[in-house]
């Protein structure tokens, strides 16, 4: 109980260095920008094609059981407030933790067995601020846009599954989709997405550059990278959703 | 012999353990201007943290450590940003940057600790820099690409970016066949001939001690067991002196 104990205070004592040096110039723009690309754009293909598949299966089973219950119409409805609220956030965390975490970990691991985060300080560069910070903020702003993508291909799949069965238009499935969406049912759960996106890439770089076990660390990093991010996203997603419904009413089912 | 000149790295009483293990006891060490110094000894003893040491990237438990008469110990980060620009450090595995290509890796010291030089000038410098290691034709090439006598190459050419004063070398030739690493040796002739920095090398290799090296301080058990020119240490009283030195890998 005490290691984990003692995890999670060193994750923290991290993610508040981060946050402090994060703050101090110089800041690194380039870095920050390239991992960006890297963690967003270069995640898309698989955020679409998650999300697209996930949006068809959950469209068949709901259809079926709406339609017992003569809600048929209500397809479109529940598929938008289930990727907005809960779904679309949770999935793509979960995906870039296995995506974007396991590549952190391992990278960062790797530098550290192969010294080149030595070869860094050697030069008088902030590895920290070089490798750490760009890597958590890079998460933190790709997570968000990623869940929009992947809402909006869960919604593209729910379509593509009502087509089969019912030949409805585009546009009243957009009109259904969109009729019970609002701004607070949107916002809240893709803001609380940022916080996931911290995680990942705090979790991530945090067994990365602490790794000391030589080639060994490396895939350790990687497999804990995944497993920790995943685990601590789920978690905190309770925390999250709670406080959302304490400040935001409407956005209940 | 010591040497004459006022030291440009003079480490006094220096103390360092790891989980409690001693790895180095009570180290002491100088090396003159232009010199080079090569550590021998045994694997897991002490040489390339004895090299992190000099450099800043760990600090000791005890003692000082000089670097152009300055103690680094308890430095800050802006003064040993100062005192890390005048040393070049070639890595045991090159430590080259993955992501970045070999061109990138080289103009990355120049880019980070002088930003106000102009790309063509980082174009010059690097270029110079690979054609004196014989590797003019790959500065696009990415690290995974090169072989490892080319990385040490690579490694070595980053370590003289900087035009530095002092070089800390560690193992440059491990891993390497015969003749790659005799290539290596000479190109560390080469820099020493032109350059004259003050060097530290990190050595397994008696031969490579012999040839590069103007002195020899063998290490065991954390501490300085024989410091002197490899002829001297072949008639040391201490029968592991004698056989580290003696032995042609």
């Amino acid at each position: 109980m005490r290691k984990y104990l003692d995890f999670v205070g060193n994750v923290g004592l991290f993610v508040l260095q981060a946050a402090r040096r994060a703050l101090i110039p110089p800041f690194e723009w380039q870095m920050i920008l390239r991992q960006t690309e890297v963690a967003g754009w270069k995640s898309l293909p698989l955020i679409l094609c998650s999300g697209l598949a996930l949006g068809l299966v959950l469209a068949i089973h709901t259809q079926s059981t709406l339609n017992q219950l003569g809600a048929g119409a209500l397809m479109p409805s529940v598929q938008s407030m289930a990727f907005f609220n809960e779904i679309g956030p949770l999935v793509a965390g979960l995906l870039m933790a296995g995506r974007v975490g396991a590549g952190i970990g391992a990278e960062l691991a790797n530098m550290r067995a192969t010294e080149q985060i030595d070869a860094i300080e050697a030069l008088s560069v902030d590895s920290f601020k070089m490798l750490v910070i760009p890597r958590i903020i890079a998460c933190a702003i790709a997570l968000p846009l990623l869940t929009v993508f992947i809402d909006f291909a869960g919604l593209a799949g729910g379509y593509l599954a009502e087509l089969f069965i019912s030949d409805m238009s585009p546009r009243l499935y957009l009109f259904r989709a969109f009729h019970d969406v609002s701004w607070a049912t949107f916002i809240p759960p893709t803001v609380k997405t940022v916080g996931f996106g911290i995680i990942v890439g705090a979790i991530s770089s945090y067994l990365g550059y602490t790794a000391n076990e030589g080639a060994d660390g490396v895939g350790r990093a990687a497999t804990n990278s995944v497993v920790i991010s995943s685990v601590a996203i789920i978690l905190i997603d309770v925390v999250f959703v709670k406080a959302i419904l304490f400040l935001f009413p409407d956005t209940a089912i | 012999m010591k040497p004459v000149n006022p030291p440009v790295i003079a480490l006094h009483g220096v103390n360092r353990s790891f989980d409690g293990r001693d790895v180095l006891k009570n180290m002491s060490l100088e090396v003159a201007p232009g010199e080079a110094l090569c550590l021998l000894g045994r694997s897991g003893i002490g040489k390339s943290v004895t090299l992190k040491l000099i450099i800043g990237l760990i600090k000791p438990d005890s003692g000082t450590i000089c670097v152009d008469g300055e103690n680094i110990v308890d430095m800050d980060e802006d003064g040993l940003s100062k005192v890390r620009s005048r040393i070049g450090f070639l890595f045991q595995s090159a430590a080259l940057f993955d992501s970045l290509s070999l061109y990138d890796n080289l103009a990355f010291p120049l880019r980070r600790l002088r930003p106000e030089t102009p790309d063509a000038e980082i174009a010059e410098i690097v270029q110079k820099n690979l054609e004196d290691v014989g590797l003019g034709k790959d500065s696009r090439k990415m690290p995974m690409e090169l072989s490892g006598g080319m990385r040490k190459r690579a490694g070595l050419a980053r370590s003289l970016m900087l035009d530095p004063h002092i070089l800390l070398i560690d193992e440059p030739i491990s891993g390497l066949d015969r003749v790659t690493a005799s290539e290596i040796d000479d190109l560390l002739l080469q820099v020493k001939k032109r350059d004259r920095p003050a060097m530290v090398i990190v050595t397994h290799d008696t031969h490579e001690a012999r040839r590069v090296g103007d002195r020899v301080a063998v290490l065991d058990n954390g501490s300085l067991i024989g410091v002197g020119r490899i002829d001297e240490l072949a008639q040391s009283e201490n029968s592991l002196v004698r056989a580290l030195v003696s032995r042609e890998e």
